[in-house]
């Protein structure tokens, strides 16, 4: 059965459509782990007393594991698609233990190679932008 | 130095080379951290089984940068990574990465002068095909 918030193909999509909105699990365990795997395992991102010794407001979230969480973002919308390219900028940190949410839209669309442009972004629970991001992204037609 | 002066004298040549061989214990890791659901990013048995279009960003060089190259490393932060994802990385798959400067620009903003580094990985696979490359945009402030 597929989820009704998902999409299969480029002709289920138009213009503007908005991707579902995630709340990603960035939570000082899930952070610990994504650190191992990527060898990002300062202080910084995993360890909450240090961070805030040092004068951040706490543990942030290393800007690769929020790049990809908006991946995953685009893929639980569209399971099918092919990501070929993500841009992120990393504007300001990430919370460790907060809840953000990502949120997408489609901003292009190119039907001759069933191709999208996203714009993407994770805002803390104040509404900041975070993190911002477009991605292009190819659908089977 | 002059921003045109570095660009010229850095950017274009290839200053760092390694070597990854990829395991799907990793692959699944890292796609699971990052939110992923789908059986071709976290099952090891699923037969399209491949990394998430990121992962290469945990992929990282000997250095960041040449010798020499004026930058302080602690007092630059990495503003943003761009993936371009060409062809999937599977587990077993042994991955050669390759740094270079590719651009120097510099961009006056409100807080003042400031030196943009853009450094390029390229990830080539066993059979020599491009599969991604990162750009990793570092900033300096100036003067």
């Amino acid at each position: 059965m597929i989820d009704p918030k998902t999409v299969e193909r480029f002709s289920d999509i138009d213009f503007g459509d908005d991707l579902p909105e995630v709340v990603p699990d960035i939570s000082m365990e899930k952070i610990r782990r994504f650190s191992q795997v990527a060898h990002t395992t300062s202080w910084r991102f995993t360890d909450q007393k240090k961070a805030t010794a040092a004068g951040l407001p706490g543990a942030v979230v290393p800007g690769v594991m929020s790049q990809g969480i908006l991946v995953s973002t685009i893929h639980s919308w569209a399971p099918r698609c092919t990501v070929h390219k993500i841009d992120t900028i990393f504007r300001a940190p990430l919370l460790a233990d907060s809840q953000p949410v990502c949120r997408g839209v489609v901003t292009n669309m190119n039907e001759e190679t069933n191709t999208l442009e996203l714009d993407l972004s994770i805002c803390n629970e104040e509404g900041e932008t975070r993190v911002l991001g477009t991605a292009i992204i190819s659908l089977p037609s | 130095m002059e921003v045109s002066d570095l660009k010229e004298k850095w950017t274009g040549w290839a200053f760092d080379e390694i070597s990854f061989d990829i395991t799907a214990d990793e692959l699944k890791e890292f796609a699971l951290t990052c939110g992923e659901i789908l059986p071709r990013f976290t099952d090891p048995t699923d037969t399209d089984f491949q990394a998430a279009p990121s992962y290469v960003t945990c992929l990282h060089g000997g250095k960041q940068l040449p010798d020499g190259f004026p930058m302080q490393q602690e007092a630059s932060f990495d503003s943003g990574k761009t993936v371009e994802w060409n062809f999937p990385i599977r587990a077993g798959d042994t991955i050669l990465a390759r740094s270079r400067i590719h651009d120097i620009f510099e961009k006056a903003e409100r807080s003042g002068g400031m030196m943009f580094v853009v450094h390029r990985m390229e990830f080539i696979n066993q059979d020599d095909v491009l599969v991604a490359i990162v750009d990793s945009k570092l900033i300096q402030q100036v003067g």
